[in-house]
């Protein structure tokens, strides 16, 4: 990373006093947009990388910082901020992410003391910028064979970050948008269990009406929470909010419409709706594609091989067991489908499935299973609901409700 | 039934895969059939006695550690039992049976104590001369392993003594910061000591034994989570995670893809995925057929579950008219046709029997229930070492 090819002393000199003076200017006039810009260190705006070079070449600015009034009472801030970016410009993401939380912390001080909320969208990029940083700076770590421990303390200013904005003021709808980003960390960390803390301020706490946050903050909110409810296998509860977020996604966000579905699709699926190819055709989501059509066919083999496919994706993802649980909505298609069959031959007889045909149905599909097998199977399907009707062992034969023998799932997820 | 618990069946750690059976109780710990669970295989640098640089605390020297500012300890104790601890509880007569010199309740030699849990002490107050370095700890839990082989006292006090002394075991370990390839291993023998004792204090009569049985979950517990934490520390991953989620689903995303694909992986999830579709008869089957006596005392508690939801299922649905016959069920229940008729009156079913004198089942009855006390297992037709 060499320094800026031919700049002067005095160059930098006017460079590091002209960033006192935007961020004065900023904080005076109360401008948020111009002060989030002033913090946004990886965005790596030619601004900021000049500014990088030119601290780097003048290497004093404590003493430019203290030179005005205007800016000498944020010192603390800026001075740990050119570290901050003087040590990113060179590489050294674990110096950098340090100084930055001294920063962020004397920000946040300063923060407290104005009144009103003007500027909470600098305090977002705040807390952006830390989660990047140390995200940055753990790679950093891990690479040279030592422990990552930098977003954890990423995680902890946030909580902080977030006691800060969890007041009566008007300060408290900015508390989403850190809760998302105490989310992120939390799941790149692998530590989502903590999410449950600040998930119970967010819900219960009075101050907090979740109407009253940002629709850009709510949506990212849901997309987490439905996540998590996904992992646990609350099917209702992620689909409300999963949808939710779907819902209330600005449409040509197409990227995050993607990440929604990729969690909605399986939770629906397992409340037995499906979605249409046009859907994963536009998204790219195709490695649905064979679960989908499985479904549709009562293809068991289809569903296999579908999930042993696509089986590393599905278990990072989090929802390979939710497929895996399809299967028995497959196995109510296939016998639905040898039931119409049957129906069309002659009605009459229909309602009575010998288990022996639907051995060979599944044989067809190089499915293994003998008689006991598939009884097994049946008696399973009846008793969460899945089929109306009774099996008789000693002729091995299903005897199917006349009425409905095949009950759809009407949005809610097969009986446990 | 879904959720995941601690004591699933994904948590069968490796045992030999050569022999499904095991008549002995003796499991030793064999590195090279732990397909991928560590990559001690692939790692060039993985000597016995290499230690990664992954933690500030070595057993080479006393440093400070940064995140807890705490020395790191080098313990020097070459006894099993601190010579002063020793003392003392001959002085108080607190010694466990097999502490005992020629049974005097008063006396025992360095030959015979073994350091005792202490709940209450923090590692400033553990002096170096009290904790024993990590050879001393691999002896010593080899030693009280061995208990394990004879048959002098009942099961229950041979537990309870190496519940305890292994407590401490883990205690000098942890407080020495031992993380390397042994910790890894006595922490395995530890963990299958744990597991065994699902099994075995099912057995047991005495009136405690459900609070035993806890505690002792309790521990397999946190000995399971220490031994994963040390499985990802010894692994070069980029992150050490702290995975306490009760999400099944959270916990395959950071199993490295070799152990998911592993051999027991493989059967635990095949496992896993009959018991939540309610496959019995390949539940049962499966676990049968492949599922070696480590793994079996795992998923025992399912068993049962799974058994009951069969015989469920079958009152539920089975034709009224075809009482379901009890030759047939035994053999889907892979149970033995004495049990069977004990296990279904347990659940608040009647059988009929006919005029030749075979039993069978009749459907819709409305008096089934769960069966209450519900531990006994039946043990699996045909497979004796199974039946303990």
């Amino acid at each position: 990373m060499a320094a800026y090819p031919g700049m002067s002393m005095g160059e930098a000199h006017r460079r590091i006093t002209e960033y006192l003076n935007r961020f004065s200017d900023a904080v005076s006039n109360q401008d948020a947009a111009s002060l989030r810009f002033l913090l946004s260190l990886s965005s790596n705006s030619p601004f900021l990388l000049s500014l990088a070079d030119a601290l780097n070449i003048f290497q004093d600015s404590g003493r430019l910082i203290k030179h005005s009034d205007h800016y000498s009472q944020y010192s603390d801030i800026l001075f740990n901020l050119f570290r901050s970016l003087q040590t990113y410009r060179l590489g050294n993401l674990f110096d950098s992410y340090q100084a930055f939380e001294k920063s962020a912390n004397a920000f946040i001080q300063e923060f407290r003391n104005w009144e009103s909320a003007w500027a909470l969208e600098a305090l977002y990029a705040l807390a952006y910028e830390i989660r990047v940083l140390a995200e940055r700076a753990d790679r950093d770590l891990a690479s040279n064979g030592k422990s990552p421990e930098k977003l954890k303390a990423a995680g902890s200013f946030l909580m902080k970050v977030f006691g800060v904005l969890a007041g009566k003021g008007p300060k408290r709808v900015g508390a989403l948008y850190v809760t998302c980003q105490l989310f992120k960390v939390y799941f790149k960390l692998g530590t989502v269990h903590l999410c449950r803390s600040v998930i119970r301020s967010i819900e219960t706490a009075r101050i907090f009406d979740f109407e009253e946050f940002p629709k850009r903050d709510k949506v990212t909110y849901m997309y987490y929470t439905g996540r998590l409810e996904v992992f646990n296998e609350n099917f209702p509860a992620a689909d409300n909010k999963l949808s939710y977020a779907l819902t209330h996604c600005n449409p040509r966000r197409e990227a995050n419409i993607r990440m929604i579905l990729k969690y909605l699709i399986p939770v629906k699926l397992s409340i037995g709706i499906l979605p249409k190819d046009w859907l994963l055709e536009k998204y790219n989501l195709v490695e649905y594609r064979d679960v989908v059509q499985a479904l549709r066919r009562g293809d068991l083999r289809l569903l296999r091989r579908a999930l042993q496919e696509h089986e590393d994706r599905f278990l990072r993802s989090g929802v390979f067991l939710v497929l895996e649980k399809l299967e028995l909505q497959v196995y109510q298609r296939l016998v639905k489908k040898i039931y119409i069959i049957q129906k069309q031959k002659d009605p009459t007889k229909a309602h009575q499935v010998k288990l022996e045909v639907i051995v060979k149905a599944l044989k067809w599909l190089e499915m293994d299973m003998d008689v006991d097998e598939v009884e097994c199977i049946m008696s399973i399907l009846i008793y969460k609901n899945l089929v109306k009707g009774y099996f008789a062992h000693k002729s091995k034969v299903v005897v199917l409700s006349k009425q409905d023998p095949f009950p759809k799932l009407n949005g809610k997820p097969v009986n446990s | 039934m879904e959720k995941s618990h601690r004591h699933h069946p994904n948590h069968s750690s490796s045992s030999s895969s050569s022999s499904t059976h095991f008549r002995s109780q003796k499991f030793r710990s064999n590195p090279t059939t732990k397909d991928g669970k560590f990559t001690k295989n692939n790692n060039p640098n993985a000597r016995e006695d290499f230690v990664k640089p992954r933690r500030p605390s070595q057993q080479a020297q006393q440093h400070v550690d940064d995140s807890s500012n705490l020395p790191v300890l080098l313990g020097t104790c070459p006894f099993m039992c601190p010579v002063a601890e020793r003392v003392q509880r001959e002085r108080l007569r607190d010694l466990a049976v097999f502490e005992r010199l020629d049974g005097n309740p008063r006396k025992t030699s360095s030959d015979l104590a073994v350091k005792k849990f202490c709940r209450t002490i923090s590692i400033r107050d553990m002096p170096t001369s009290d904790l024993r370095p990590l050879p001393v700890l691999e002896d010593t839990l080899d030693y009280l392993l061995s208990f394990l082989d004879s048959s002098e006292h009942p099961f229950e006090v041979v537990h309870d003594f190496i519940f305890d002394r292994t407590r401490s075991i883990r205690q000098d370990l942890s407080m020495q910061n031992i993380d390397n390839e042994k910790a890894i291993y006595m922490y395995e023998k530890m963990v299958r000591f744990h597991v065994m004792s699902l099994h075995k204090l099912r057995s047991c009569t005495n009136e405690n034994i459900s609070s035993v049985h806890y505690l002792n979950m309790e521990q397999l517990t946190k000995a399971l989570t220490t031994l994963f934490n040390l499985y990802d520390a010894n692994r070069s991953s980029e992150s050490i995670n702290e995975n306490e989620g009760e999400s099944l689903s959270l916990w395959f995303r950071q199993v490295p893809i070799p152990i998911i694909k592993s051999k027991e992986m493989c059967f635990a999830r095949r496992i896993l995925r009959f018991f939540r579709m309610g496959n019995y008869k390949r539940f049962l089957l499966t676990t049968a057929a492949e599922a070696s006596f480590l793994q079996y005392c795992i998923i025992e508690p399912y068993i049962i579950e799974v058994r009951e939801l069969a015989l469920s299922c079958i009152n539920n649905g089975g034709y009224k008219l075809h009482p379901y016959p009890l030759t047939h069920l035994s053999k889907l229940l892979m149970m033995k046709e004495s049990d069977l008729v004990s296990f279904c009156s347990a659940c608040g079913l009647e059988m009929v029997t006919d005029e030749v004198g075979n039993k069978s089942l009749p459907t819709k009855q409305t008096t089934f229930c769960s069966p209450k006390g519900g531990s006994q297992s039946y043990g699996f037709l045909n497979l004796e070492p199974f039946e303990r």
